[in-house]
């Protein structure tokens, strides 16, 4: 297999493409790579990766006179791999630990679980991810830039 | 590339608050021989709790990094907080 091809797979693999356009990705190159492909290649050329994760907050308070509460907080997505991996360097002891209080607190979740390529799979597909919650008195917008 | 400024505003009420800007390009160099001070300490404390020294190092570093370009801005009824690295 090509590496074109394989690229091609991947991006369906990542939810970037959809079956369609793959197939007629595939289709040109094996046709030499320019026939039958409608503007395909800038549509389906790699995002460039989030560099920030945003979260908007705006929440009005009844019978305050003075403006809703704004939070408005950038964070580098640099800052959160590194996040990840700290958690990775809890010992052990207390690992399990926080493990148990977890289950019992009903949280199925294992810290050993998170792992940095767990994450750089969420940044890669994280990026067309907008989470909108719009409320009688609260706005907020989560997204990456 | 580590953080080299920081901005700081904190207004209340109706003043124009306060406003600062951090060299912490200054801070990392005060602060760079009391790291090596440290460094026998850090050492003794990760093998103590079995914690590979180097990935903490490597983790910590990266955090230092992440820390760039962070934007928190927090605003309540009169009173707002900003802090902005560089």
């Amino acid at each position: 297999m090509n590496e074109n091809r394989m690229q091609v797979l991947q991006m369906l693999a990542a939810g970037q493409i959809t079956a369609e356009e793959a197939e007629r990705l595939i289709a040109a190159l094996e046709n030499g790579g320019s026939a039958g492909v409608p503007d395909a290649g800038a549509e389906t050329t790699p995002k460039a990766r989030p560099k920030y994760l945003r979260v908007l907050v705006e929440a009005e308070e009844l019978g305050n006179a003075h403006g809703p509460t704004k939070v408005n907080v950038r964070v580098p997505m640099q800052l959160l791999r590194a996040g990840v991996k700290l958690a990775n360097l809890i010992p052990a002891q207390a690992r399990d630990k926080v493990n148990v209080a977890l289950r019992e607190q009903g949280v199925q979740f294992e810290l050993n679980q998170i792992k940095p390529e767990n994450l750089e799979e969420i940044i890669d597909q994280i990026g067309d991810l907008i989470v909108d919650v719009d409320d009688k008195n609260a706005k907020v917008k989560v997204f990456c830039e | 590339m580590i953080p080299l400024l920081a901005y700081i505003r904190i207004c209340t009420g109706r003043n124009r608050g306060f406003r600062l800007w951090i060299p912490l390009f200054l801070a990392w160099l005060l602060l760079a021989p009391l790291v090596f001070l440290l460094v026998p300490l850090f050492l003794v404390v990760c093998m103590v709790g079995e914690v590979d020294s180097w990935q903490a190092l490597s983790t910590f570093w990266q955090m230092l990094v992440g820390l760039k370009n962070t934007y928190i801005e927090v605003a309540h009824q009169e009173t707002s907080i900003l802090i902005h690295t560089f």
